[in-house]
């Protein structure tokens, strides 16, 4: 048999109409909605050109439960369980915002043992989502001991809470008026022990992953959010402090008994890497950990014996009015827009704004240009609940 | 802290990256090393250890059906409607039994059942309970087959047993 190239001698092809004959084309790639890397069932459509991304589209919705709607139909007190599930890793704050809304719609008085509890609940919280947001961020990079660590010191907390409201996770513990049960006097004591036992191990913790020299390789200069980037869409929390701006509604817009705490607001300074990028907004949380410890010790110090429950009606009605509550949850500004009508029983409208929703959003505009493996760090470092983006 | 990191990278900066690598790693190593020995073990075996729960945990819903007065706030405060009750007026001349705290029960209780399936766990039934007899006990292995099996009727004489082995009163 003749080959092809026996018939006389193929004319040599330029460089340029070669590569113009050669296809090429954007591989798609799908992460999630079951990849551990996406911090629940998040599915991000990544389009890569060989090993950069060239767009990254989130999809959202595999979460959707229809909450906003669904509030609709119960009375104001039986919203709060539903709020614990927005984002299930810091519980407290969520219902927290929802409880301050009503309040404020009602006018109650909320006592201050109440209000100082609320504080003491609201720092564990945010220490146990930090906790958890370092230990899965080390399990992004493949570091898988420091999840372990953090672990062990949620737990504890953990433990306080199921000790105070009876639950591990969905508490239903903030209510309007107040909080559900007292803190006792043995149980301040196990937390006051716990922190100084934690503030040891936080230090192990920068020795262990913030300072390793792979960690800072890994994140520093990695999905830089920019300043402006961060006003476009609109990002708060560790994110927007990331950033270098400094932005805590605690201290900005005091809310509860914040006012009266002495505490800082730590920013992103750029000291390793460069202000906006994965590890400066790593090094936030961490540091957060450290002024909610301040936080918890005023707190226990101001705690006096008191009323917790304030003067509610049996049955909450609330005028006819709207209000928009925002507070500073662990991951940023989490807002609810209450619309109620006259003498309802229900809500009329209740719109939640989550920040994490915001900071899906903000991941199309880093991710083009970065490494697959950056990728996964930048969605590791925004610390996204797929709970509250969806809803 | 002595690291930093180095946009120009050099030959010399090449090494001392590496050599920070490296010594940042082994220190991450002793940490962890150091919990080879002497740090007792925080995990429980569970099957063969149970751990002591908080007197306030949430687990199963109980009803002690002979306090119930089918007062129906309960099914009112539920948020996910999973506790389904139905009443009818006492026969006529029947006694009216008292319950535990003293109030009369005026109804005849015919069904309580909770689909422990659709239950959150909110506790919000059990705090508007008028004579606490609706309570959230402490057992917490109640896998089931089907969904079905997860609806307790707190009338039948199975469910009811449950009382002698509750923890919380």
């Amino acid at each position: 048999m003749q080959s092809r190239w026996d018939i006389g001698e193929p004319e040599k092809p330029t460089i340029n109409e070669e590569t113009e004959q050669l296809k090429s084309e954007l591989l798609t790639l799908n992460m999630g909605p079951q990849h551990p890397a996406t911090h629940g069932v998040l599915r991000i459509e990544i389009k890569t050109d060989s090993e950069i991304v060239a767009h990254a589209i989130p999809h959202l919705g595999y979460l959707h439960r229809c909450m906003e709607k669904h509030c609709e139909n119960l009375d104001y007190r039986g919203v709060i369980p539903f709020f614990d599930r927005l984002d299930y890793l810091a519980s407290m704050s969520q219902e927290h915002t929802y409880v301050m809304a009503v309040e404020k719609m009602l006018g109650t008085e909320v006592p201050r043992r109440a209000e100082l509890i609320r504080i003491i609940v609201l720092e564990f919280q945010r220490i146990a989502s930090h906790l958890m947001a370092f230990g899965t961020y080390a399990l992004d990079l493949g570091a898988f001991s420091p999840f372990l660590y953090a672990f062990q010191d949620r737990e504890e907390i953990l433990r306080f809470f199921e000790e105070l409201s009876g639950a591990r996770l969905l508490y239903n513990y903030i209510w309007v008026g107040g909080v559900w049960n007292d803190l006792t006097d043995d149980q301040v004591e196990k937390m006051k022990s716990f922190l100084d036992r934690f503030e040891e191990n936080t230090k192990t913790y920068h020795e262990l992953v913030s300072m390793n020299q792979i960690f800072i390789q890994r994140t520093a200069n990695v999905g830089v959010m920019s300043l402006q980037d961060c006003f476009d869409y609109g990002a708060t929390g560790p994110v927007l402090r990331g950033a270098g701006y400094k932005w805590d509604l605690r201290k900005q817009a005091p809310y509860s008994l914040y006012s009266e705490f002495d505490f800082d607001v730590q920013v992103g300074v750029g000291e390793i890497g460069q202000v906006g990028d994965c590890w400066n907004r790593f090094i936030v949380r961490m540091r957060e950990v450290g002024e909610s410890i301040k936080i918890l010790r005023q707190a226990f110090d101001k705690l006096e014996p008191g009323s917790i429950m304030g003067k509610v009606p049996k049955i909450i009605k609330l005028p006819k009015g709207e209000i928009y509550m925002k507070t500073e949850c662990p991951r940023g500004e989490l807002g609810v827009h209450l619309v109620s009508e006259d003498g309802g029983k229900t809500p009329y409208r209740l719109k939640v704004k989550s920040p994490c929703f915001t900071h899906t959003s903000m991941l199309p505009r880093v991710a083009p240009g970065q490494m697959i493996a950056d990728f996964v760090a930048t969605v590791g470092s925004i610390d996204i609940v797929l709970g509250e983006v969806d809803r | 802290m002595s690291t930093h990191l180095h946009q120009h990278s050099s030959f010399k900066q090449y090494f001392l990256n590496l050599f920070h690598a490296i010594y940042t790693t082994v220190k991450g190593m002793y940490i962890t090393f150091s919990y080879v020995w002497g740090v007792k073990v925080v995990s429980i075996e569970y099957p063969e250890v149970r751990e002591v729960l908080p007197a306030r945990a949430r687990m199963r819903l109980f009803n002690d059906a002979e306090n119930c007065i089918s007062c129906t706030q309960c099914a009112m405060a539920c948020p996910v409607d999973c506790i389904y009750i139905a009443s009818e007026k006492m026969p006529e001349g029947a006694e009216i039994k008292k319950t535990t705290s003293g109030s009369p029960i005026r109804l005849l209780l015919t069904q309580f059942t909770i689909d422990t399936a659709l239950c959150c766990y909110c506790g919000l039934c059990t705090t508007v309970c008028p004579t606490e007899c609706l309570t959230h006990s402490h057992d917490y292995e109640f896998a089931q087959y089907t969904i079905d099996a997860m609806k307790y009727d707190y009338l039948a004489p199975d469910v009811r047993a449950w009382r002698d082995r509750i923890v919380k009163a």
